[in-house]
């Protein structure tokens, strides 16, 4: 970092007030961020503290009059923002400052070629003709790395990767060189393979034409690859601001230490000593094909192999964890393994017993011994049922008299550290880490030996991650539960399992005891995998949260 | 900056939450504000009451000869909405015609939605071939426009008021099917029924107990649409002469009126002024019943 810089965006005490009746009057408050030349400021906050708002504020792109700026000032290199009319402000946007979205699919019109949309940007804000346009346009993407820019050009945003379409949104970020840009978790949709590559490539670029960047993220692992400067926001107001060096290694605000210390540590506890408990759960040699639909006059297309040939063990109180990118196939050996998708071929065994031949009597029963927490805690829990319904609904399936079933079920609230109170309300009236905790009580309901965890925590905040993780630890040892947890992220499986399975394009590539796979990894791919961690070289200091 | 506050990572208890009010309540609440659907509900109880007192305010057979032929409103006290060509009390038909005009639109509409849920659940839950057999031969109703098809109906099972209750019913039945299909199949790939499933519960039990009140409200608001034109098919069918001559129905008093258009104007536009009331009253609950079943609206 070199000395002074000049500054780009400047906001000073924003407010921007929320329609009346809301849970808060005010979405941020106080709100002051400088973002200098070539500098990159991380906004980050959990789901609700106002940081996509303070973005679409800066771009004046609020939904008002519900929403809007009530006061405060936002300057672009000394130009005051919110006193230009719409006309001006239209011509700033894209030009001098540009956003990157979250969701590069939606972000790009479906039914446009790549090169079409750069063109456009290209043509409302400059005079270049066709021939000059088009020769940008295959620069920038050139630049952003897409590996064939003439092709590229003329393909449409469903037929290139998702990495690539994050590289065309940054194209076309960048094909003005604005002075400023907006990223709003522009990583958040990606695989961390392709968000390493893609972080390096924001760095990159913004390193190689000076632009200021203003990211926002909920990630401290992205944080602490990317940041120069760090801001933290909750519930609307900034917390704390300051340097990326200061901020991870030493938080001072208690918020922020919270935050950090959520963050799982990327060091797997040492190695339990190997189990001798008996085998609870075993699939061999399992493989599923999804058949393609060919459309009425499109022909047939490939089919895809999801699941390769897979076999593993689960030892009784022992966590597996399943580890993968998207398309990887776990979810997909999530599925199989609780029979809510049909095997193609090989057989599972609980107890021993054959889950995949079973008959619609004997998988009731089956059932029972295998239960599974769903990703999305909002989907997984019926709306229209009250909380002791939901819980109590598996065992009243199986026979238990009902109120017996609901007299367990408000235990089992105790037990997943919810009020007696939540009994009787809807899911909707919960959080997203309480619901989950639903979704657990539900699962331990049918007294399980195995609970399937397909991604329980990736839809909540780090804080409530953290909470929810460490519940489910808990409940593993008291009840000597095994669980077979499919997770995204090596962060978590650190933390939870005892063995990891590491799978590609349907395939283990890898599997063992997880301190020895995060220590010395031997495949390629795990490799690749384990570099890819964001923030893999910052270890958050170690301290002790009440 | 501000104090420091940790409570929202530190606690994950609900504050002590207080009962939820009844549903009902709740309901009635989220209606009550939209002052339409309240006059849809008021002249909703109008059309209820005057079929329910039919006997005590107009006593007596509707279709007998009640006063000198077409006699104009407010004239005689003995008809106060005046009389038709042969003398029948225009007002005893309002009130009698009511209980036709509920009866068609309450039955109908039951009838349709009934084979709509089953048609439509069925389809959008197994999808596949049974969705596709299914949903052909929702379209071979749909092709034909229904009000022919009802004509149809009526014209070989005869136009018995119970003909043509079930005949209104099953040609109206299919808008219902494709919305339920619709709503079933989004709900069929939420995670709640994987986790129902997940439990052991059967189909069956999914179809209707898991997945089926979550496609209800729609269906119920489009209920009062359905009922809404049920009503309006019978009085068209009255109106072309195919209603069932033994009652008193507001479509048999326009198409009878229809002929004195032009010197008694009362004989139609009363009981069209009637229908268009009925009608109106249950597209606005229609609307208000959307406000009130929608979850995400305030208590």
């Amino acid at each position: 970092m070199t000395g002074e810089r000049k500054t780009i965006l400047d906001v000073r005490d924003l407010q921007i007030v929320l329609p009346a009746g809301g849970d808060r009057a005010y979405a941020l408050s106080d709100f002051s961020l400088t973002v200098g030349e070539g500098e990159i400021v991380c906004l980050v906050g959990e789901s609700g503290s106002g940081k996509s708002l303070a973005a679409n504020a800066v771009m004046r792109l609020l939904p008002e009059p519900h929403v809007r700026v009530s006061r405060g000032t936002i300057r672009l290199d000394g130009q005051d923002l919110l006193a230009l009319p719409e006309a001006d402000m239209r011509a700033i946007r894209g030009d001098r400052m540009a956003m990157i979205f979250q969701e590069p699919m939606t972000a790009l019109n479906p039914q446009k070629s790549v090169g079409w949309q750069i063109d456009e940007v290209l043509k409302l804000h400059t005079r270049l003709s066709k021939a000059e346009r088009k020769a940008r346009t295959l620069e920038i993407l050139g630049d952003v790395h897409i590996p064939d820019p003439a092709s590229t050009y003329n393909a449409y945003p469903h037929q290139i990767s998702g990495g690539q379409r994050q590289r065309v949104m940054i194209a076309m970020a960048l094909v003005l060189k604005p002075q400023l840009i907006i990223a709003d978790e522009p990583t958040t949709a990606l695989d961390v393979t392709t968000q390493k590559q893609i972080l390096k490539l924001i760095k990159d670029l913004q390193q190689a034409q000076g632009t200021g960047i203003l990211f926002i993220t909920h990630d401290f692992g992205v944080v602490a690859e990317i940041a120069d400067r760090i801001a933290v926001l909750r519930l609307g107001e900034m917390v704390e601001q300051g340097p990326a060096s200061q901020i991870l290694l030493n938080p001072q605000h208690p918020y922020t230490q919270k935050l950090i210390a959520a963050v799982p540590a990327l060091t797997p506890p040492p190695a339990k000593p190997v189990s001798n408990e008996p085998v609870v759960l075993e699939a061999k040699n399992l493989c599923k094909t999804f058949a393609a639909r060919g459309g009425f006059l499109s022909g047939k297309r490939d089919p895809v192999m999801a699941v390769k040939d897979l076999s593993f063990q689960l030892r009784r109180g022992e966590t597996l964890g399943v580890v993968g990118e998207s398309g990887s196939g776990k979810t997909t050996v999530s599925r199989i393994v609780t029979r809510l998708l049909e095997s193609d071929s090989g057989e599972v065994r609980i107890d021993g017993r054959d889950l995949l031949s079973a008959s619609r009597s004997e998988l009731r029963a089956l059932r029972k011994d295998i239960q599974m927490v769903f990703q999305d805690p909002m989907a997984s829990l019926n709306p229209r049922r009250r909380v002791v319904e939901l819980i109590a609904q598996g065992p009243i399936v199986q026979g238990v008299a009902r109120d017996a079933a609901h007299a367990r079920a408000r235990e089992l609230l105790s037990l997943v550290e919810l009020p007696p109170a939540a009994a009787e309300r809807y899911p909707h009236e919960f959080s997203g880490g309480q619901r989950q905790r639903i979704g657990i009580a539900r699962a331990l309901a049918m007294e399980p030996r195995v609970i399937v965890a397909d991604e329980p925590v990736s839809a909540l905040d780090v804080s409530v991650q953290a909470q929810v993780l460490k519940l489910l630890a808990d409940l593993r040892d008291r009840l000597h539960l095994s669980l077979l947890f499919v997770t995204h992220d090596l962060r978590v499986a650190a933390q939870l399992c005892d063995k990891v399975i590491v799978m590609s394009k349907g395939e283990i590539v890898e599997a063992g005891p997880t301190a020895a796979v995060f220590a010395t990894p031997q495949h390629p791919y795990t490799r690749a995998l384990l570099d890819s961690i964001p923030g893999r070289d910052w270890e958050p200091p170690v301290r002790d949260v009440a | 900056m501000t104090a420091p506050d940790t409570s929202s990572i530190a606690s994950v208890s609900v504050p002590d939450m207080p009962l939820p009010p009844a549903r009902g309540l709740v309901l009635w609440r989220r209606f009550r504000r939209n002052r339409a659907a309240l006059l849809g509900l008021i002249l909703f109880v109008v059309v209820v009451l005057m079929a329910a007192l039919a006997d005590v305010v107009t006593p007596g057979d509707p279709l007998r000869n009640a006063g000198p032929p077409l006699t104009a409103p407010l004239v005689l006290a003995a008809n106060p909405l005046g009389t038709d060509q042969l003398g029948r009390d225009i007002m005893a038909g309002i009130f009698h015609g009511a209980r036709i005009s509920l009866v068609i639109g309450v039955v109908a509409t039951l009838i349709s939605i009934v084979i709509g849920i089953v048609i439509g659940a069925v389809a959008g839950y197994f999808g596949g071939k049974i969705d596709g057999a299914l949903m052909r031969v929702t379209e071979a109703f749909q092709t034909i426009p229904s009000f022919i098809l009802l004509l149809t109906l009526v014209a070989i099972f005869g136009s018995s008021i119970q003909n043509i209750v079930i005949a209104i019913g099953i040609v109206s039945w299919t808008a219902p099917a494709r919305m339920v299909r619709a709503e079933f199949m989004s709900l069929r790939q939420r995670e709640f029924v994987d986790a129902a499933r997940n439990l052991g519960v059967s189909d069956l039990s999914i179809i209707f107990r898991e997945i089926l009140p979550n496609a209800l409200p729609p269906v119920i608001v489009f209920a009062s649409v359905v009922m809404a034109t049920s009503i309006l098919m019978e009085s068209a069918l009255a109106f072309l002469g195919l209603g069932d001559p033994n009652y008193a129905s507001w479509g048999n008093m326009i198409g009878q009126g229809r002929a004195v258009l032009r010197t008694a104007w009362f004989c139609s536009v009363i009981p069209g002024v009637a229908i268009l009331l009925t009608v109106l009253s249950f597209s606005l609950m229609g609307e208000g019943l959307n406000d009130a079943l929608n979850p995400r609206q305030k208590k």
